[in-house]
């Protein structure tokens, strides 16, 4: 038996998630609305919750285009220059 | 390219691949150099030229990756010129790839062929061309899907499709241009008589509507409009494709009666859908997404006539399967953010 190739994705691909801060007091929260309905509503929740019980500094709303198309990249550019952390919420 | 080289057996190669998430369950052709070299020879493309980026890890699919499917596929090197066709068309962002490699639904590329070369290949468009037993059309689907796995990362394991669906494991038929009395599918997209053409629709697996009782056209359409229209089915009011796949006998009726190939699609639009008081009952009907993504409906008005087609180049009229057979395949589409993709490919 030859050899044969690895058919599989490449290992520049393989990413480890970014390091996750123990704490959000100061943090400026990034909230991404997928636009699938009932989105936003868990989007308010969540951010009301954030800022009376973790001490968030800044919430900033973002919104996809159809949660069937992934976010727009100046979307996600604009979200990694603004925020410390992002919650991104589905819909269903 | 990472290369590994177990010893042993093509057997153990198998085995091996197994033990990885690179097969569809079936067992695969180990990739070697010596036959991604004879896969290559199919093609008049270079090994290097890039086809696209594959979703959703976007992972640069080149010709020779393409090759390299094909092997695993067990696919012949005179059907390099289809899978490359098919995943130019796939990696078009306008059939979104990306959301069906990552949706709840169950979808699947349909690759559909016209033109001389896919005959020539031998692509089955006619009896039983949806079924097991045809090298080209399981192999060239296959193929396609490795590649969706392997290549875009849409593993099964990462897949987040309730039930998937058996066509992910190919979906690949040819138009039955021979047998039908009306112009191929690539000419309604605007391609010339005779180019070869492949077209991508994002679809669900076929549903049979039978009738053998009716030649009348006003008769002949109604086990197929009201499959088309299906109250489960994600075209029951929102704006996506849909495949209808006409038998020749069937087709042949339509003719007789006068039909040309726009009569009757005109008449599967006119005739396919719901009541807003039927939809109303149930289903995936959501008043919300009404103003989202269908226009021209009144949600209080009960008689107001919802299409299944809400605009033409979103049903796919083809005559395929074979004879005998008073059937018709309907295959329901997925969502507003696909449009299906026809390509002119090389050989």
């Amino acid at each position: 038996m030859s050899a044969f190739y690895d058919p599989s994705v490449g290992a520049t691909k393989s990413l480890s998630p970014a390091n996750r801060p123990s704490s959000l007091a100061g943090k400026i929260v990034g909230l991404y609305d997928n636009t699938k309905e009932q989105a936003d509503i868990i989007l308010e929740a969540a951010a009301e919750d954030l800022k009376r019980r973790h001490g968030v500094k800044e919430l900033l709303n973002f919104r996809g285009i159809h949660y069937s198309k992934p976010a727009p990249l100046e979307t996600i550019e604009e979200m990694a220059r603004k925020c410390d952390v992002v919650i991104c919420a589905l819909g269903g | 390219m990472p290369k590994a080289d177990l010893g042993g057996t093509v057997y153990d190669a198998i085995e091996y691949f197994y033990t990885k998430p690179w097969s569809d369950g079936l067992p695969i052709v180990p990739p070697t150099e010596e036959l991604i070299a004879a896969m290559l020879r199919g093609t008049r493309c270079d090994s290097d030229e890039e086809l696209g980026l594959v979703p959703p890890n976007f992972e640069r699919l080149t010709v020779r990756r393409v090759a390299e499917h094909a092997v695993m596929a067990g696919a012949l090197p005179q059907y390099m010129p289809v899978i490359i066709g098919a995943m130019r068309a796939i990696l078009d962002e306008k059939l979104n790839m990306h959301g069906v490699q990552t949706t709840i639904h169950g979808v699947s590329p349909l690759v559909i062929v016209n033109g001389p070369y896919g005959r020539k290949i031998g692509i089955n468009g006619g009896r039983g061309c949806f079924s097991p037993g045809h090298r080209p059309n399981a192999t060239i689907g296959r193929a396609v899907r490795l590649i969706l796995y392997n290549v875009g990362g849409g593993y099964p394991s990462a897949s987040f499709s309730c039930f998937g669906q058996p066509s992910r494991y190919t979906f690949c038929i040819r138009e039955n241009e021979e047998d039908s009395p009306w112009e191929p599918l690539s000419v309604d997209r605007g391609f010339k008589a005779g180019e070869n053409v492949v077209t991508v629709v994002q679809c669900e697996n076929p549903q049979l509507t039978h009738d053998d009782a009716n030649d009348d056209p006003e008769r002949l359409h109604v086990a197929t409009t009201d499959c088309m229209g299906n109250m489960g089915g994600m075209n029951a009011w929102r704006a996506t494709d849909m495949v209808v796949a006409l038998a020749p006998d069937i087709a042949d009726n339509f003719a007789k009666a006068g039909y040309t190939k726009a009569d009757v699609h005109k008449l599967l639009r006119e005739k396919a859908g719901r009541h807003v008081g039927q939809l109303k009952q149930g289903g995936l009907w959501r008043i919300e997404r009404l103003n989202r993504y269908v226009t021209k409906v009144d949600p209080n008005d009960d008689n107001c006539f919802v299409p299944a087609i809400q605009e033409p180049s979103r049903l796919f009229l083809i005559v395929a399967g074979g004879r005998p057979g008073a059937t018709t395949a309907v295959l329901h589409g997925w969502n507003e953010t696909t449009r299906g993709v026809s390509v002119a490919y090389e050989v």
